[in-house]
């Protein structure tokens, strides 16, 4: 979890890296350690066995440095990747900002990187955190490996969800910070750009809303008697229900033959209506255009009272001329 | 899980403190020291982020206490949920010099207080109790209020890519 501390003029983010054993999860934290500058780092702290293998976590600060007035500071944290540490790695995991999958190129472990994975997913579900909402990227470790597997072999297995990937060698420091940087600007963009809830919510609105314009869009030039057919016929497949409601009423029943309204039918419904609207505005600017139609009684008395007028302007024209 | 609204997942996501806050907080952090004796207090958040500290703070290193805090008590919850308990709501490290006690504020923040032989465990705790439920009413307060969606303002987005460029060049 962000915190957001105007009073210490702080911002600090939590961020992890995950992954399976010995998949170089703290040679890449050992590496931002001796890397990054004297005046940015805090003290690398490792909870780890003697044989230097981490049992609950490896800890350092990395201060960004003053962000608009406000002093940012990412917490990075590593897990231990042995399956039986589960429980350590899922507390770790607790408040977690953003995530770095460290992936081992290593063809026999495979089945470990997609395992742990599976695992992250599952960890950060029951926080209540969906993996496509938390900040993440994926780095292929030991692409030195003479049997390192192809990318393209590891994106299939493991990137399930599209997230930036990059290629490391982390003993010799190659990739490490790209992948840092990347993953930090995703985590200070989710700061900046409010909820991802909000995102989400706009996202799920635009696919609800866009069938039902693609199914107007070709029904638009069509006829209307043509649009009308398929009304009474097989029901065609039924676009957004939202639009076609706010757009105009539903007709009088057809007798249950048209228990959905397809596409072309709703588009027929959005034309009919303005040019109604067009024809009776004619009509009342013409007494000639007094067609009976649906709608149209204000017209006949319209056209009464213009005939009226007419036969009374008339009379009173013959009773003044002069004899 | 159920779906959460965009406030309750910013809720979930950020917490916020503004300066009034910090404020009352310290305000009933000194009072603590002067009540119990002991010498200073730290407020953490259970991720491992300090929220603010009072009283004599020599030259720790706050970040890597605060982790370390955080992470010492996530495992002795573990401990306390493998008993059969729902979590140890105090923890205490005793030194030669120097001892550290815990206590849980809320759902999600330690009350860290370091003391040494000028007091002693019993008073340290019994006003640890109040703090820690005064604490917690104002925890509340700042946990009920809708969270900003964008409290950093629009300035911090580009400043913080400036600075990530400059860190990693």
């Amino acid at each position: 979890m962000v915190q957001i501390n105007f009073a210490l003029k702080e911002v600090n983010c939590k961020i992890v890296y995950y992954g399976p054993g010995m998949s170089g999860k703290t040679t890449n934290l050992e590496v931002v350690h001796q890397k990054a500058p004297e005046e940015n780092k805090g003290e690398l702290t490792s909870i780890s066995t003697d044989g230097d293998r981490t049992l609950f976590f490896d800890f350092m600060p990395l201060d960004l440095g003053n962000v608009a007035g406000m002093r940012t500071k990412f917490q990075l944290y590593t897990v231990p990747g042995q399956v039986y540490y589960n429980s350590t790695r899922k507390l770790v995991l607790q408040g977690v900002d953003g995530v770095i999958f460290i992936a081992d190129s290593d063809p026999e472990k495979l089945q470990e990187n997609i395992e742990s994975y599976e695992n992250l997913i599952e960890n950060l579900r029951e926080y209540g955190k969906d993996i496509r909402e938390v900040p993440h990227v994926i780095q292929y470790n030991k692409r030195d490996l003479p049997n390192a597997l192809p990318v393209e072999t590891l994106d299939k297995a493991l990137n399930k969800f599209g997230v930036p990937t990059f290629e490391a060698v982390a003993a010799t420091g190659e990739g490490v910070f790209p992948t840092l940087k990347v993953l930090a600007g995703m985590v200070l963009e989710s700061i900046d750009r409010g909820s991802p809830a909000d995102k989400r919510q706009e996202a799920s609105k635009r696919p609800a809303a866009a069938p039902a314009r693609a199914a107007a869009a070709p029904a638009r030039p069509a006829p209307a008697p043509a649009a009308a057919a398929p009304a009474r016929g097989a029901p065609q497949k039924r676009p957004a229900p939202a639009p076609t409601g706010r757009v105009a009423p539903p007709p009088p029943s057809t007798g249950g033959r048209a228990p959905a309204r397809p596409a072309a039918a709703v588009a027929a419904t959005r034309r009919a209506a303005p040019a109604q609207a067009v024809a009776a505005s004619k009509a009342a600017r013409s007494a000639e255009e007094a067609a009976p139609r649906r709608g149209g009684s204000g017209l006949v008395v319209a056209l009464v009272v213009t005939l009226l007028a007419a036969i009374a302007g008339a009379v009173y024209f013959v009773m003044h001329q002069p004899l | 899980m159920a779906k959460m609204s965009a406030n309750e997942k910013l809720r979930h996501d950020r917490l916020t403190f503004y300066k009034e806050d910090i404020e009352r907080i310290e305000k009933i952090l000194t009072e603590f020291l002067r009540l119990s004796g002991a010498k200073c207090a730290l407020l953490i958040d259970k991720e491992g982020h300090l929220v603010t500290k009072s009283g004599e703070v020599r030259t720790i290193d706050m970040d890597t206490i605060s982790a370390l805090v955080a992470g010492s008590f996530a495992a002795t919850k573990e401990m306390a949920r493998l008993l059969g308990e729902e979590e140890f709501t105090a923890l205490f490290h005793q030194g030669q010099r120097d001892n550290i006690q815990l206590s849980l504020v809320g759902d999600r923040t330690l009350l860290t207080i370091l003391f040494d032989d000028r007091t002693t465990v019993g008073m340290v705790r019994l006003y640890a109790n109040e703090t820690a439920k005064k604490l917690a009413d104002v925890y509340g307060e700042v946990n009920a209020r809708p969270q900003p969606d964008k409290p950093l303002g629009g300035a911090y987005g580009d400043s913080a890519k400036k600075r990530l460029e400059n860190l990693f060049s």
